[in-house]
């Protein structure tokens, strides 16, 4: 990630934020810095400071310390209408008494433009979206979707060089939100504008994004690529809120020279400890293996009882119970018959890639 | 998270710790008012409490003698327990028909709901003294109830047993009290929402059970503010006593007005008055107390939508019950209204039926009183100046309130609608206190001062409210989207608000036109309508009062109905 400094549209710089009448910060020393063109992503449960961060770029918030800087400069103290940036609200916040055409329509009539020019302006952006025909309607005639197209359209009608999303798609449903994350990805490809976007749901994280932010508790957990925070890491939080991941404890004892992993009571040689003693280990539901109880001749396998079945389509989760241990696991659908309730089971685990957490 | 930094966004900018108390100008006429309007007058009241009068000259000496004498008189406590018995009794009559008459139009009816509400609460918009007068209509001496029972033989000859006794009193009270108990009720039935009572049913309830168990305790509450704010608008009406209840009805109200007036005995006046505030306070904290409220809808509930088409005998009974009801409290609420206007054209200086020819004389007359034409001069410049200084000042508070951080600004809120929640009488003499000792002659002037001091509280809530359900990020949109904060408020918050501050300004308008129990205490010889045709009914009655009564009512009705008209119109906008 060493990009040079001209090349960063936004860069966040030492901000902390404390809310008045709280102790606690909002935000504690939050550094970042985000690429032209770049789809990043804010990911973290409620009450992470992912939003805080969000409005204090946007600039409904000051900052208690540190920079917020755009294209180099230094913008911490501007007002929102004076910085070159663009927020989609949760709410949409679209003007009630206006049409969607003059929603559209408002940032260039604030910069002054002439009323034939940015009525065109605001039908090209409702065209991007798919949203001409609507262009004469109020808000309130529209459904969901619609109205998160117009906030759309009236956020990218000026090109403006970064666009704030505060999950945009929070109040859809599923096939609608999955239908605006294509939308959103190829529209941010053709736009070439960089996207912030903050979201509890680390599938919509994971899936759009360049680079991923884990914030918790006004901190930043890990900042990396998608495949970085889902293979490798850094830290407990980060491995159950980005991958599903069972917690498991493992026991390491010296053997040889060597620390020897054990689960369950169950000794696995592939986990690499560096000290003895308790530790946990982050293993995904996918690399959980579940055979039948017949099938008893393999070594490094914990028996269990199968609790809970959930068919999710592709594929089934599976809730089992090991003696003090319960483990999902994932395993393709086609297999939905073979697994019931109350069925005894051993399972294996894939833990070539599994990340060990010393406590 | 998103409140604060909605205020935060009209607010000061962020001002150094050593510079805290620099002044936020916006924030100096909200304090303005609340000094001169609020809380000087109220201090003056108190103040005066402590004086005495000797050889007719206010002596300037602090004294407990007013109180003492209250505490001592049989007299006093025998009038307070009669008005307490008038209002509370008026009160609770009132809220045993409106209660259920809400229940079924807000939860039975499902068609043109907003009719039968607008029905109930246009008397509201109706002349106080209008409402009042025509009850004298019919219970009086000559009046439609004696004539009809001597004609049909039931009685000899008149009878002086319905007019000026406790009980025209507590009828009239009553009579006044029906719509607000209505329509706080209303609002409480209307936001339960239908799934609370399908689960109610679903969990095996009967409908009474569903009723103890789930719909009372989420009235209750509203039941109790609506009992409270009929029996504040009875306790310190000082005209329907004296005007229905003649020696046997008088109350306390009209012993407070008379030291302000004949007695002119302004210290014991005021100390009157503080003893029936505090009496007043008690009586409502303890309704209050006893009908407490328990949780908030938390709004995950699911909207109240109309409630399904009702099955079954019970059901329908119900229904048919309500109907009744409904039925029977409107024709009690308008008939005395209607007669009015039918002896308005009535040729005819007796008001009894039968009737006789149509005329339209009394209404000529009132076009050669000059009298009257120079009272509705008044009126109107009244009503124009206090309309507009209270949207004015109302929009501009609400606003300041909304986004300004203002030290206590709840307490500030409550303190400048404090006026709304005074009895009148006690109010008026407030006003005049606080006019007379910043020089402001008996007129006009005062009546605007004193009008405006409730009225603009009026307005300031009606958009404040407005205010307070506006996404907040709407604001936060505009200025994102590179609007200036005056821009913001030009283009997105005030076509936002216009509804309700012009839904204010017609409130206003026909409260203004309407007002007697402040006003009357502020005109000296600049006398309004209402004022005029009261003093009119004092010296005797014609029957042109009749026609002043039933024009005004015309009025205050098309200013309702464009109220109505204007905010349907919204409604469809937004």
């Amino acid at each position: 990630m060493q990009q040079s400094v001209g090349n960063h549209v936004l860069s966040l710089e030492g901000v902390s934020k404390t809310y008045p009448g709280n102790t606690k910060r909002a935000l504690d020393r939050v550094s970042f810095d985000v690429a032209a063109g770049e789809f990043f992503s804010i990911l973290g449960p409620s009450g992470s400071g992912k939003t805080t961060i969000l409005r204090t770029i946007a600039g409904f918030e000051r900052p208690d310390e540190g920079r917020v800087m755009m294209s180099g400069g230094d913008v911490t103290h501007l007002p929102p209408n004076k910085r070159d940036l663009r927020t989609v609200f949760q709410s949409y916040a679209l003007f009630p008494h206006l049409t969607i055409s003059e929603n559209v329509q408002y940032p260039l009539r604030m910069a002054g433009m002439a009323k034939p020019e940015r009525t065109r302006k605001a039908m090209q952006a409702l065209e991007l979206v798919a949203m001409e025909s609507l262009a004469g309607r109020l808000p309130h005639l529209l459904s969901g979707g619609q109205r998160q197209r117009a906030a759309l359209a009236r956020a990218i009608v000026s090109r403006p060089q970064l666009l704030l999303l505060d999950e945009p798609l929070g109040a859809l449903d599923l096939r609608l939100r999955q239908q605006m994350q294509h939308t959103l990805v190829s529209l941010q490809k053709e736009l070439g504008i960089a996207f912030v976007y903050v979201t509890h749901d680390q599938g919509e994280a994971l899936s759009m994004s360049n680079r991923v932010l884990v914030m918790r508790e006004g901190r930043i957990a890990q900042l990396g690529r998608p495949q970085d925070l889902y293979f490798k890491p850094r830290s407990e939080f980060v491995a159950e809120f980005v991958g599903n991941s069972n917690m498991l404890p493992v026991e390491f004892t010296s053997s040889h020279g060597a620390y020897v992993g054990s689960i369950g009571g169950v000794t696995f040689p592939e986990i690499r400890g560096d000290r003895s003693g308790t530790a946990r280990v982050a293993v995904r539901y996918d690399n959980v293996r579940i055979y039948p109880d017949k099938d008893g001749s393999a070594t490094s396998r914990l028996s269990g009882i199968v609790e809970d079945v959930l068919f999710l389509g592709t594929n089934i989760e599976v809730g089992v119970r090991c003696g003090e241990l319960r483990i999902m696991g994932s395993v393709p659908a086609s297999r939905a018959d073979s697994l019931v309730a109350g069925q005894a089971v051993t399972i294996g685990l894939d833990l070539a890639e599994a990340n060990v957490f010393h406590v | 998270m998103s409140r604060s930094a909605d205020m935060a966004l009209f607010a000061a900018p962020a001002v150094p710790a050593r510079f805290r108390l620099r002044i936020d100008w916006p924030q100096v006429p909200v304090y303005g008012w609340l000094a001169l309007i609020v809380l000087i007058p109220n201090l003056l009241l108190i103040g005066t409490s402590f004086l005495s009068v000797a050889g007719g000259r206010i002596k300037f000496e602090p004294t407990l003698a007013n109180y003492v004498r209250l505490w001592n008189s049989a007299g006093f406590w025998r009038l307070l327990e009669q008005t307490f018995q008038f209002s509370l009794l008026g009160a609770f009559l009132g809220a045993l028909v409106a209660y259920p008459m809400a229940y079924f139009v807000g939860r039975v009816v499902r068609n043109n709901r907003s009719i039968l509400t607008v029905l109930v609460l246009v008397p509201l918009w109706i002349s106080l003294l209008m409402r009042v007068f025509s009850w004298r209509l019919i219970l009086g001496q000559n009046g439609v109830l004696n004539s009809s029972l001597v004609s049909s033989g039931v009685l000899d000859g008149p009878s002086s047993a319905f007019l000026y006794t406790g009980s025209s009193v507590v009828l009239t009270f009553a009579y006044i009290s029906i719509p607000f108990i209505f329509v706080s009720t209303l609002n409480a039935f209307e936001k339960i929402p239908q799934s609370l009572i399908e689960a109610s049913q679903d969990l095996d309830a009967t409908s009474f059970q569903t009723f103890c168990h789930v719909i009372w305790p989420l009235t209750r509450r509203s039941l109790a503010i609506g009992f409270s704010l009929a029996f504040l608008v009875t306790v310190g009406d000082y005209v329907t006593p004296s005007m229905v209840g003649g020696i046997n009805g008088t109350t306390l109200g009209v012993l407070i007005s008379s030291q302000f007036g004949i007695a002119s005995n302004w210290p014991f006046g005021a100390a009157l008055s503080i003893a029936l505030i505090a009496a007043v306070s008690i009586v409502v904290a303890v309704v209050l107390w006893s009908c407490p409220q328990r949780g908030v809808f938390s709004g995950d509930e699911a909207p109240s939508s109309a409630p399904p088409p009702a099955a079954g005998e019970g059901a329908r009974l119900s229904y048919i019950g309500g109907a009744i009801l409904y039925g029977a409290v409107v024709a009690f609420l308008y008939a005395p209204l209607l007669l009015m206007v039918v002896f308005s054209f009535n040729d005819s200086t007796l008001q009894a039926f039968p009737l006789h020819a149509l005329t339209f004389k009394w209404y000529a007359e009132l076009a050669g009183n000059s009298g009257l034409i120079a009272a509705g001069q008044r009126s109107l410049i009244v009503a124009v100046s206090v309309v507009i200084i209270s949207s004015i000042v109302g929009t501009a508070f609400a606003l300041v309130l909304h986004y300004r951080n203002l030290l206590y600004s709840r307490a500030v809120e409550l303190l400048l609608t404090l006026p709304l929640a005074m009895p009148s009488v006690v109010l008026g003499i407030v006003m005049v206190l606080g006019t007379e000792i910043v020089g402001v002659p008996p007129g006009l002037a005062r009546v605007v001062i004193g009008q405006a001091s409730f009225i603009m509280p009026i307005t300031m809530l009606m958009v404040l409210t407005r205010l307070r359900r506006l996404d907040p990020s709407l604001l936060e949109a505009s200025l994102d989207l590179g609007a200036s904060r005056l821009q913001s408020f030009l283009l997105i918050v005030l076509p936002l608000i216009r509804g309700a501050a012009i839904g204010g300004m017609l409130l206003g308008l026909t409260l203004s036109a309407d007002e007697v129990m402040v006003t009357l205490f502020l005109a000296g010889p600049s006398q309004t309508l209402p004022i005029w045709v009261f003093n009119q009914m004092r010296f005797g009655f014609t029957p042109s009062v009749n026609a002043v009564f039933t024009l005004l009512g015309l009025f205050a009705l098309s200013t309702v109905l464009i109220g109505q008209l204007i905010a349907r119109r919204r409604a469809v906008e937004t």
